[in-house]
């Protein structure tokens, strides 16, 4: 059997449209992957049979040409709700439940004919940054099986980096999507906030959840982002944006662009191999005409504590729902409604989620509410104004996606306060609702991929993603871990 | 005893009239099949998020603008966080620190002296589902999860129960009218709290509180605070202390029952909703609300009088929206209001109850209405000649005159047929034409009376006084 998915979707297109391969080729070849990616344990539930019939159906009905995502394979985070597929949010007290709805963005997908492969790996109701606290175990880096592949959205990189399929969906809550992405060599966008609907994205903090779009390089990323945009009018929060073309600025001139390094991303608490590998990126940038100016910008730093009290509040409120009284795991043959309650709750949450609904709860009780969460809110917006600033004068604020490359899956988990540090520079992001970026720029010495952060100002994706793509091609980097294909 | 001053305040749950839900496209209704007024929004199902539904945000500022407060311009929802099984998501959204309105009042009448009660905030929130308790189970109808309420809490100062009841009419008149609530406390569209206390005097710290949860009727809002205050008194006075807490009246045992002692510190955990963005209210928006309400209750009740409706009569009118929305139509014709309202409030309603029957069903054009008022009015009719027609005027087509025609109603007019009737009765009374004729009044009272009778009720009665008094003159001069 001829193998395809390691090609560009440009090329993948041009066979599809000149019948060299079908649909279902593609659909049979991601399953026959991911069948030998097994040990990578990216995926928590397949969706053979209807994928299967899916493909055989899209054989019956016109190739869209203008559509390069037609018939093309996609995994879907496992906290996206997906009609008559298995939603679990990678936890014990969803592990038998099937949504009667999709999602708005499953909606899309399905809209452009694309075909959900499976629902992917992730950190439990995506409170991690490691995928390890998944109930269905841990998924495996690519790179290196030793090693985590990040999370919460682990599964869904590591099926990008294994090439299993050529488009993923993660969620952002804190870094979800870019410091997996950066573990394990791939593009992955946390767009502004409200650029995309949550409705059917279990929800795990309200106000910094967003879903983005993970490839294996610039371009592929922006054309699966123009498929998923849009206002909705089932979530609220959701922006009233015209429709554009992401891929717009892809490989234009980027010369005369003016970028911010913030010192504290590049302070002591970044490893010095990371350090040196964005320091080459910036060189590569200047010569090619970017200002690169190294500054200051205040409350970065108190960024993971801010993050801490919002997003375990709202998580705590978030899920509430899970009582097993109308969906989900149920205590058996419980004595009391209490004890259904706490029945259902301790048997199927997890150690970090448990934790986080704790401290959550604590965070807004009684007069704590107005000491930490309502303090928290205020300087937020302080921290998003200081952000915002910084656009005056620069197009892109840029840095390390992560302090450290992809560590073992060995590794303690008994410091929580280790996970967030995992995050430290990914969260001011999620905090103020802009767009963030990951793209691979190198390896360290043990060949454990690198990422640069690319931050933008809100709704500037289009931008972001045509900077990025300069960058990419000029490191023209190998990044399958297992061939030689270039990324293109 | 001493005598002791009550300090009540009162907590209302309207359900607003809308089409949907508050928070989904599910549709608000009462009376159907458990579970089928639902969605996945209703059922909390993960990843679903709330929508706001326009027409809830129009109706508060209604009841805003109604109940007199001061509109909130920017807002927000909050979560209320507490597990129970009526409660979907295990949080309700409400309004918590920012309440669509504020600081109004409802004006009631005590013993003919005006008060205002003092409202301290409108909020909007989520209904709760419906539990039903059977044996070992319990069985949940979401069909009113997420029907949208607002909150109507009154400051401490409403010092008795007759003006505990008088708000609470008040209160329902207004919302009812401007289609704001169909107010039906049987059926919990509308829903009452009340907390009573009791000191000495004014310059007394308040006394320990008392809730009286879900008072089922309104008339058991006045019941419930005598007996709750009865029962505090009592304790007082024998100088027993009791703690804050929750009761409830029983119908049968005619007095409050303890549900709860209430916690101390019963914590919530609000914060800001964060699936809902603040909502900015111009003041384009609340006119565009104000000119859809409809005339108040107290703007009718004010008509009807100008027009020399007793005030008994036009409450009344006021306790029966169709008759008072029927009458309305008339405000712009110049018919006898008096005449009309005994029509609407006698015959009309009688015939209506008994036969389980609404004045839009009813075949009584403002045409119709308008001749039988104004044949009444020039006594061409006689309410005993509306008694015998009315079936015919609400059930047929026919108009007034077709109906005289068809049922044979005596031309009582017709001077021929009064003239011989009369000369019967005066033909059977000698006696009483002889006291006439020596000065006794009463006995032209009395032969009136037989003409009448003679005409089965069925007399002109101003011409046949008329034409009475003639002919006795003509006695005399013979």
């Amino acid at each position: 059997m001829s193998r395809y998915l390691e090609k560009s979707v440009l090329e993948l297109h041009e066979l599809l449209k000149n019948k060299v391969i079908s649909p279902k080729d593609l659909v049979e070849e991601a399953f026959l992957r991911i069948e030998e990616n097994e040990e990578y344990n990216a995926y928590i539930t397949l969706n053979k049979e209807a994928a299967l019939k899916e493909a055989e159906e899209l054989e019956k009905i016109a190739f869209e040409e203008d559509n390069l995502l037609f018939g093309l394979p996609i995994a879907v985070k496992d906290n996206i709700v997906t009609k008559d597929l298995r939603t679990t949010c990678a936890s014990h007290i969803l592990d038998n439940f099937m949504p009667i709805y999709d999602a708005t963005v499953v909606e899309k997908l399905k809209a452009s004919h694309m075909i959900i492969i499976g629902k992917t790996n992730m950190d439990e109701f995506a409170m991690g940054s490691s995928s390890r606290t998944s109930y269905f175990g841990a998924p495996k880096n690519p790179w290196n099986k030793t090693k985590i592949t990040g999370g919460s959205s682990g599964g869904s990189a590591a099926t990008i980096a294994l090439r299993d399929v050529p488009f993923a969906l993660g969620s952002d809550t804190g870094g979800s999507i870019r410091q997996p992405a950066s573990y394990t060599g791939i593009v992955g966008m946390k767009p502004t906030y409200g650029r995309i609907s949550r409705y059917g994205l279990v929800a795990f903090a309200s106000s910094l959840d967003q879903i983005g779009p993970m490839t294996k390089n610039v371009y592929e990323n922006a054309l699966l982002l123009n498929a998923i945009v849009g206002r909705d009018e089932k979530d609220l929060t959701s922006a009233h944006k015209k429709s554009e073309d992401f891929t717009r600025y892809i490989g234009k001139n980027i010369a005369g662009m003016k970028v911010a390094v913030p010192n504290y991303f590049m302070s002591d608490i970044v490893n010095e191999e990371i350090k040196k590998t964005v320091e080459n990126s910036l060189s590569i940038l200047k010569s090619s005409g970017v200002t690169v100016d190294f500054i200051d910008i205040p409350y970065l730093e108190n960024a993971v504590t801010l993050y801490q009290i919002i997003a375990m509040g709202e998580a705590s409120s978030n899920l509430a729902r899970f009582d097993g009284i109308r969906y989900g795991h149920s205590k058996e043959q419980p004595e009391s409604i209490d004890e259904l309650y706490y029945g259902t709750r301790e048997e199927g949450f997890g150690e970090e989620v448990k934790r986080r609904i704790m401290v959550g709860s604590y965070l807004l009780s009684g007069e704590n509410a107005k000491e930490y969460y309502n303090k928290a809110l205020s300087i937020r917006d302080d921290m998003r104004k200081a952000l915002l600033d910084t656009f005056q004068n620069y197009d892109f604020i840029l840095g390390p996606t992560t302090t450290t490359t992809a560590y073992n899956l060995e590794d303690p988990m008994d410091d929580p306060s280790k996970s967030f540090m995992d995050d430290v520079l990914v969260i001011p992001v999620n905090m103020a609702g802009l767009p963030g970026l990951n793209i691979p720029i190198g390896f360290d010495k043990e060949k454990m991929p690198i990422g640069l952060h690319i931050i933008g100002s809100p709704f500037d994706e289009a931008k972001m993603y045509g900077f990025a793509s300069v960058l990419e091609e000029k490191l023209n980097l190998k990044l399958n871990p297992k061939g030689e294909e270039n990324n293109d | 005893m001493t005598n002791y001053m009550k300090t009540i305040g009162i907590e209302v749950h309207v359900e607003l009239k809308t089409k949907t839900k508050i928070f989904s496209p599910s549709k608000n209704g009462y009376g159907m099949g458990a579970n089928t007024l639902t969605n996945v929004v209703d059922l909390g199902y993960p990843g679903t998020l709330p929508t706001l539904n326009e027409e809830v945000v129009n109706q508060a500022i209604k009841a805003a603008i109604v109940l007199n407060c001061k509109i909130r311009k920017e807002m927000h929802f909050d979560r209320k966080n507490y597990f129970y099984p009526d409660n979907s998501k295990n949080y309700q959204i409400t309004q918590s620190r920012t309440p669509i309105g504020y600081d109004g009042y409802v004006e009631i009448e005590v013993e003919g002296k005006k008060k205002k009660i003092e409202i301290e905030e409108i909020h909007i929130e989520e209904d709760t589902c419906k539990s039903a308790h059977r044996k070992d189970v319990t069985l949940l109808d979401f069909n009113r999860a997420g029907v949208p309420l607002v909150e109507i809490v009154t400051k401490p100062c409403i010092s008795s129960p007759e003006e505990a009841k008088l708000y609470i009419e008040k209160l329902r008149e207004t919302l009812f009218y401007a289609d704001i609530s169909d107010c039906k406390i049987e059926e919990g569209s509308m829903r009452c709290d009340a907390n009573i206390s009791l000191r000495k005097k004014e310059s007394d710290p308040f006394g320990t509180k008392v809730e009286i949860k879900n008072i089922g009727s309104i008339s058991n809002v006045k019941l419930s605070l005598e007996k709750e205050a009865l029962r505090q008194e009592k304790l007082l006075e024998n100088n027993e202390s009791f703690p804050a807490q929750t009761r409830r009246f029983d119908d049968k045992l005619n007095d409050t029952v303890l549900m709860r002692i209430k916690e101390t510190g019963n914590d919530y955990r609000y914060f800001p909703e964060p699936d809902i963005p603040y909502l900015y209210l111009t003041d384009e928006m609340i006119e565009a609300v104000k000119k859809t309400i409809p005339l108040t209750a107290d703007e009718r009740r004010e008509e009807y009088m100008a027009r020399g409706v007793s005030k008994i009569n036009s409450d009344k009118i006021l306790l029966n929206r169709s008759l008072s929305d029927y009458l309305n139509k008339f405000l712009t014709t110049d018919i006898d209001f008096v005449i009309a309202t005994n029509l609407l409030l006698g015959d009309i309603s009688y015939y209506l109850n008994k036969h389980f029957l609404k004045l839009e069903e009813t075949k009584l054009t403002t045409d119709k209405f308008t001749d039988l008022v104004n044949k009444l009015a020039e006594k061409t009719l006689t309410s005993k000649n509306v008694k015998d027609m009315i079936e015919d005027i609400l059930q047929n087509e026919a108009s007034i005159d077709e109906i005289i025609k068809d049922k044979n109603i005596v031309n009582i007019t017709d001077d021929s047929y009064l003239e011989e009737i009369i000369a019967e009765v005066l033909e059977n009374n000698k006696e009483s034409i002889k006291d006439y004729l020596s000065g006794h009044d009463r006995a032209f009272k009395y032969l009136m009376g037989q003409v009448m009778k003679a005409s089965r009720g069925s007399a002109n009665p101003a011409l046949a006084s008329k034409m009475l008094e003639e002919k006795l003159q003509n006695l005399t001069i013979d």
